[in-house]
């Protein structure tokens, strides 16, 4: 780890601002269940493109 | 496309009956997944910032969207994939 990247780790951890994954970083897994009671892990989609859509709560405008 | 929130899946099932979502809708409870994707703060937080991905077919992130309108959105994807 570079010296800014330090750096910005100690930054993160101090102020405990989650940041974005970027661009070619690997997906964490999970493994979940949807509306319906079917398992959702992001490892079974494997070979297909995936959206992954946060939305802060269901039917809220916005 | 999966949809995320810190719903239950009874408010998902609601939220995904009315808008006829063709895609599955995932109760991230326990912010596991909010966390480790950059969309909350805390485990305490009560929402998920308005963000997505899109992931490639080797599981990873192509696309980040920092801010997305979330009517809009899940639309546009759709049509895009």
């Amino acid at each position: 780890m570079s010296l800014f990247g330090m750096v910005r780790f100690a930054v993160k951890s101090l102020t405990g601002k989650a940041r974005m994954l970027k661009p070619g970083d690997v997906a964490p897994d999970f493994n979940t269940t949807d509306h319906t009671g079917q398992p959702v892990r992001l490892r079974d989609l494997r070979g297909k493109k995936v959206v992954l859509w946060f939305y802060p709560k269901a039917d809220t405008p916005g | 496309m999966v949809g995320v929130s810190f719903d239950t899946p009874a408010e998902n099932a609601a939220f995904a009956k009315k808008f006829n979502f063709p895609f599955p809708l995932v109760s991230d409870t326990d912010r596991k997944l909010g966390m480790s994707y950059g969309a909350c703060d805390s485990p305490k937080d009560e929402y998920a910032r308005r963000i997505a991905y899109v992931i490639d077919e080797n599981g990873k992130i192509l696309q980040a969207h920092p801010k997305v309108d979330a009517r809009a959105y899940p639309r546009e994807q759709l049509a895009s994939l």
